[in-house]
């Protein structure tokens, strides 16, 4: 039975229609037409759906809409927003995510599919571990599958946003 | 910088209403249009002339050049490559490039965007093109100047000589070139380049960081509604009866049904899983698959593919015609030569069926109208699937328009294109468009694996260790899984596809899958080879009702797997360095300069393997290396005695791809191509038991980790401008599983034939070899 709900995502108070059952991530796709998350599995078993539920990530193939009512759910379009807000500057600041920037300063992607994940993930794991090291990173995103094998140079991304990131952006 | 289509811009009725549909994939650059913007280019049955240079380019009066490519970006890089390749010629800038990626109503055939061919070989002609522009926009240019065009030069797009100059958007800005390629530009020598040769930025990359990009898995049309299929429950099942859903369900827009295919349609996505795990069919039971732990037994007896029997299946090289008996090598006196010699080997390599393992499940969007299609699929083979899908219906090729639409990554002959027919079969019975999209055991339980091998080999060795005969028997079924059609003959066969078997579809399939790739690297006085090629399988027909298809490369890297690990065996044999053993036997320039900067750069210690100082454990490390091609690499090892577990701790890869056109793309491809073998080695086997494949997810179909990933992949290129380019998505993967083994064999003494090396494997080799 479908339902009216509201939902936080990047900052923004959403209403939706669905059924209380259905998972967050085909709320966000097809209602919200946000293309960050993405379906992989629906088992919460690679990590491509992951967002940010209060600031900790999550699988959105496996979270049902109604959990995430009066929470702030951030996807990777919302990474800039959490940024900018980060540092005290207005909140639709156009640069990317550190992480964002540094998955492209090291050219980290194949197909792309999965890195929604890897920089979900790595967004998490910066918030608590200002400066992970190599053991630290593989460690925090290891519930993450990536196919195309970049998994050597999203260790370099993460290293060059924690670097960029404790300078404040600089 | 979306690589966004026009979805906006469309309302439902524009779809219903008929007309061309307009909707193309972009990469990078915005909306790119024709020069003139209503410009549609005469259609053969096959796509636009390619002989014509509006076919290839288009120039905007901002000066802008769209690239009209046949070639799908499927996550490697290549399309960025080929705007470089175009712009080098062209001089303009880099930044002046935009793309259209193959849309069968607007860009050029240019055959499969498979084989490593996105580059090597589909690059050349689009180095023409640009080149033929170039020099007709210098004679237009002259004409105009009133400057002779031997005068002139081009400098990011602006035309000078004389003291005048004028720019390619004021020259044609808008307008069609209206010229044929002549074949008489001569494009530039290599050193001469500042675009290609550089690592230019992907430009898909910008969209992907920021979590817009469109993939096939998120497209949308206005009005579109959602598919599921349900596939049968076995290999071999039929379906005998829908019986309506087990539970109350919402939004179900229609069951649809074909023969053995079922799907469901609904409003929403989650509705459209609701229902499909809902509903309540009957099928037949099935029960023919062998024991698992048989395979390889099994695939020793199956009879051989007749292909008398299936004159239409084959349409491929004259190897393939006659598949069987297939002894494709035979020179001097094998048997003999091994009988007389001093020392000799035979082994049996076995290999498991693999996933492509795509992390996005397959998915395709379609809509009809009338008795014409448009599909978006993201199919490496955009006109051999058209035409597939155009035969399926009985309908001309061009009724049928196919959209190419970037995907997970697909490594070769993955679900794109079943999904692509299950979208119009749904479609048909609508007037909507309809996105299919395939779930994890959809996609895991019935896509087209790398087919297993059998391979016994037989070496033997004269007293100074050379290896003087080499004998050769292998198993294996087709490498071919899809319609793709061969050149020079067109000829998609709805029959390639799974979801026309299911649906009915009983004529021919395009196949492939004869003999090896790879033979040994150099020459042997006495080699005898043969190949039993056991056909076409499908969940539906076949020997064995497992589907096979190219993964990677056809039957390459298993082929070197095996050819690779012999050698390693003979040179431990021999007693001699596994790296010098082949320096001593290969005849190739560029192979042994591969080897020997792979051997500088990984600091090879040379001596006999295995590892003299290996110890006791708990924890055993060695060194292996492989080379196959141009592409050496070594690879160190750690082995647990205590679990089994084997960590690759760092890996160096001397890599010659002739030209390279983006470094760092390339390099890219290789940690790709070293880290995908890497997990086909240590972990990837498809499991099915006598009714179906169980290999569903992630769990009952592990893959490697990060954790378990090598930390360390380093990549020399050595590059060399004046040999045309060779492939990256499948070479640097040729070399990984025999360079596996043989580090194994360094670090343990112990020879692994039997891939995957799981822990268990490995620990009860080593408990065997006394550890």
């Amino acid at each position: 039975m479908a339902s009216k709900l509201k939902i936080k995502v990047n900052g923004l108070v959403h209403s939706v229609t669905a059924s209380l059952d259905t998972p967050l991530l085909y709320v966000l796709h097809n209602e919200l037409h946000l293309h960050g998350p993405r379906f992989g599995c629906g088992l919460a078993q690679c990590g491509a759906c992951s967002v940010l539920l209060d600031g900790k990530e999550i699988r959105s193939c496996v979270t049902p809409v109604a959990a995430v009512s009066g929470k702030a759910i951030t996807t990777l379009e919302g990474l800039p927003a959490l940024w900018a807000k980060e540092r005290g500057t207005s909140g639709a600041s156009p640069v990317l995510h550190p992480i964002q920037q540094a998955w492209i300063d090291q050219q980290v992607a194949q197909c792309g599919y999965c890195q929604n994940g890897m920089m979900i993930q790595a967004t998490d794991l910066l918030t608590a571990t200002k400066d992970p090291t190599e053991d630290q990173i593989r460690t925090a995103l290891n519930g993450h599958l990536c196919r195309c094998g970049t998994y050597v140079r999203i260790t370099k991304a993460i290293r060059q946003a924690a670097a960029v990131m404790a300078k404040g952006g600089k | 910088m979306t690589g966004l289509l026009h979805e906006r811009e469309l309302s439902r009725k524009t779809f219903l209403k008929g007309g061309a549909l307009v909707l193309g994939f972009t990469l990078g650059g915005g909306l790119a249009g024709r020069a003139a913007a209503a410009y549609q280019p005469p259609l053969g049955d096959y796509g636009p002339d390619v002989a014509e240079l509006d076919t290839w380019f288009a120039v905007g009066q901002d000066g802008s050049v769209t690239l009209y490519t046949g070639v799908v970006e499927l996550g490697t890089g290549s399309v960025t490559g080929l705007m470089q390749i175009a712009a080098e010629e062209l001089d303009v800038p880099f930044g002046a490039m935009k793309v259209v990626t193959p849309d069968t109503l607007r860009t050029p055939d240019q055959f499969v965007s498979s084989g490593s061919r996105a580059i090597s070989q589909h690059g050349p002609p689009i180095r023409q093109a640009a080149a033929e522009a170039r020099q007709f926009l210098v004679n237009l240019a002259a004409g105009k100047l009133g400057v002779p065009a031997s005068q002139l030069t081009v400098s990011d797009g602006v035309v000078s000589g004389g003291g005048k100059s004028i720019s390619y958007g004021e020259l044609i800005g808008g307008r069609l070139f209206n010229a044929r390629i002549t074949g008489t530009a001569k494009p530039k020598t290599p050193d001469k380049y500042r675009i290609v040769g550089t690592s230019v930025p992907r430009v898909d990359f910008p969209s992907i960081a920021a979590g817009t990009h469109q993939y096939i898995q998120n497209f949308r049309l206005p009005g579109m509604v959602y598919g599921r299929i349900i596939r049968p429950p076995s290999q071999g099942a039929s379906l005998v009866k829908v019986n309506g859903f087990k539970q109350h369900v919402t939004g179900v827009v229609k069951v649809v049904r074909k023969h053995d295919w079922l799907g469901v349609v609904a409003e929403s996505d989650w509705e459209a899983i609701v229902a499909a795990r809902a509903l309540d069919a009957t099928w037949s039971d099935w029960s023919g698959l062998p024991p698992e732990g048989n395979l390889h037994a099994v695939m020793r007896t199956l009879p051989l593919y007749d292909a008398a029997a299936n004159p239409l299946d084959l349409r491929v090289g004259a190897q393939y015609k006659n598949p069987n008996p297939n002894v494709w090598q035979n020179t001097g006196n094998a048997d003999a030569a091994i009988a007389a010699a001093p020392k000799k080997l035979s082994v049996t390599y076995t290999t498991p069926f693999l996933a492509h393992g795509s992390i996005g499940p397959s998915a395709a969007v379609a809509v009809w109208q009338g008795d014409r299609c448009t599909v978006w699929t993201s199919t490496q083979t955009p006109y051999g699937t058209r035409e597939a899908i155009a035969k399926f219906w009985g309908v001309p090729n061009n009724n049928v328009r196919l959209i190419s639409a970037q995907g997970s990554g697909t490594y070769g002959q993955n679900g794109s294109d079943d999904a692509a027919l299950d979208a119009t079969i749904m479609a048909r019975e609508l007037d909507r468009p309809v996105r299919v999209q395939w779930m994890r055991w959809d996609e895991h339980t019935w896509e087209n694996y790398k087919s297993a091998r059998v391979y016994d080999l037989s070496g033997a060795l004269d007293a100074n260790g050379k290896i003087v005969a080499w004998k050769s028997e292998s198993w294996g079924f087709t490498n071919y899984g899809r319609p793709e059609y061969h050149e020079p003959a067109h000829g998609g066969e709805p029959g390639s596809l799974f979801v026309a078997q299911l649906a009915g579809w009983t004529g021919a399939s395009v196949e492939e899958g004869g003999g090896p790739q790879s033979a040994p690297p150099f020459p042997i006085p006495n080699v005898w080879a043969k190949h039993n090629f056991l056909g076409a399988p499908s969940q539906r027909k076949g020997a064995l009702r497992i589907k096979s298809g190219s993964m990677r490369n056809p039957t390459g890297f298993y082929d070197t797997y095996a050819n690779e690990s012999f050698i390693d065996e003979l040179a431990a044999l021999a007693g001699i360095d596994a790296l010098q053993f082949r320096l001593n036997h290969l005849t190739s320039p560029r192979a042994i300069t591969a080897l020997q900067t792979v051997a500088q750069a990984a600091k090879w210690d040379f001596r006999p393997g295995p590892n003299p100082n290996r110890g006791k454990g708990p924890i055993l490390r060695g060194r292996g290396v492989t080379v196959q091609g141009n592409i050496a690499e070594v690879f160190e090892v750690e082995v647990s005695t205590k679990t089994g577990k084997v960590f690759v701790p760092r890996v160096t890869v001397a890599a010659d791809h002739g030209l390279v056109v983006n470094p760092n793309a390339l390099t890219s491809q290789i940690e790709g191509a070293v880290t995908f073998g890497l997990s086909n080695g240590l972990y990837e086997q498809v499991r099915f038991d006598r009714q179906k494949v169980t290999s569903r997810d992630w769990v009952t179909y592990p893959i490697m980790r990060y954790k378990d990933s090598p930390p360390v992949i380093d990549t020399v290129l050595i590059n060399r401008p004046d040999q045309p380019s060779t492939g990256g998505g499948e070479p640097p993967h040729q070399p990984v599983l025999a360079g596996l083994a043989n580090a194994i064999f360094d670090a343990t003494g112990v020879r692994m034939r039997d891939l995957p090396f799981t822990p268990k494997k490995v620990l009860a080799a080593l408990r065997s070899a006394g550890y």
